[in-house]
């Protein structure tokens, strides 16, 4: 089994740990180029076998929607850092992950793969999601990893 | 480098509660940077004096957030977290822009270089001539 991966957002008020499914070096890598994620600098990964914890701080999650309004987007109230975008499905939560935004180990010396997705429809969209992001529980309350 | 013609450029945050103007020559000098903080945001530098830079809107919008030494004072919106600019350590006398931030960068050449600032202490005195005024 592979190691959890374990990262914070600047000042540490939202911690993250992913249990990869797979090996490392095999999750995807992504750097989306819609207007949020250039101006946050994000590289970002996302995978359906892998879990992600996401651990924050009472308050600390400045929760952030946009265009369509579809996924809630997680910026650290304090020091602004993009730490995920999730959305809520039937069997749960579902997140990508910013790497970069929390200085997860594990993608050095990889370039984030640039990805485009102006063009979806809404259902496309969702579809995609689905198929590709993270379980994920998101728990607001005192850190303990 | 008095003399050198300047473009006032705008830019701002995603969701548009914070915008900016920025004076620059066609030929610009950036920073990427690996300190702690850079890396997580993604910045890239362009350092400016304080002439050279105005906030158009928003300024009440900015949340404050610095550490460490506690020099910098990193500014973001409150609404989606973008850092559009922020006063450096390297830099207090003037402006760090983000390039990402830019509206558009066409007629513009970025060189951008890797600024070690993981080593900030030996390394910053090669920034502070970019936020000098003009004599």
């Amino acid at each position: 089994m592979t190691a959890a991966l374990v990262g914070h957002c600047h000042c540490g008020a939202i911690r993250v740990s992913l249990e990869p499914g797979r090996p490392v070096a095999e999750l995807a890598y992504r750097a989306c180029q819609c207007g949020f994620c250039r101006r946050h600098g994000a590289a970002t990964t996302s995978d359906p076998a892998s879990f992600l914890h996401i651990e924050a701080a009472p308050g600390a999650v400045n929760h952030y929607r946009f265009g369509r309004r579809a996924a809630d987007v997680l910026l650290c109230e304090e020091c602004g850092v993009y730490v995920a975008s999730m959305i809520q499905a039937e069997g749960g939560r579902l997140a990508t992950l910013n790497v970069a935004g929390v200085a997860l180990p594990g993608f050095e010396g990889r370039a984030p793969e640039p990805a485009t997705y102006d063009d979806e429809t809404d259902e496309a969209r969702l579809a995609r999601r689905r198929a590709r992001w993270t379980p994920t529980v998101l728990v607001e309350a005192q850190p303990s990893i | 480098m008095s003399g050198e013609p300047f473009t006032w450029r705008a830019g701002g945050c995603h969701c548009g509660g914070v915008r900016f103007e920025v004076a620059l020559p066609e030929a610009v000098e950036a920073q990427t940077c690996n300190c702690s903080m850079c890396a997580k945001t993604g910045f890239i530098h362009i350092i400016v004096p304080q002439s050279r830079f105005r906030i158009t809107k928003g300024a009440e919008r900015l949340s404050e957030y610095s550490f460490n030494t506690r020099v910098a004072k990193h500014l973001f919106c409150a609404e989606c977290g973008v850092k559009s600019f922020y006063r450096p350590r390297s830099n207090p006398d003037g402006w760090s822009v983000n390039a990402r931030c830019l509206d558009t960068t066409e007629g513009l050449e970025l060189r951008i270089e890797a600024f070690d600032g993981q080593n900030w202490e030996a390394n910053a005195a090669g920034l502070a001539h970019l936020s000098k005024e003009p004599a």
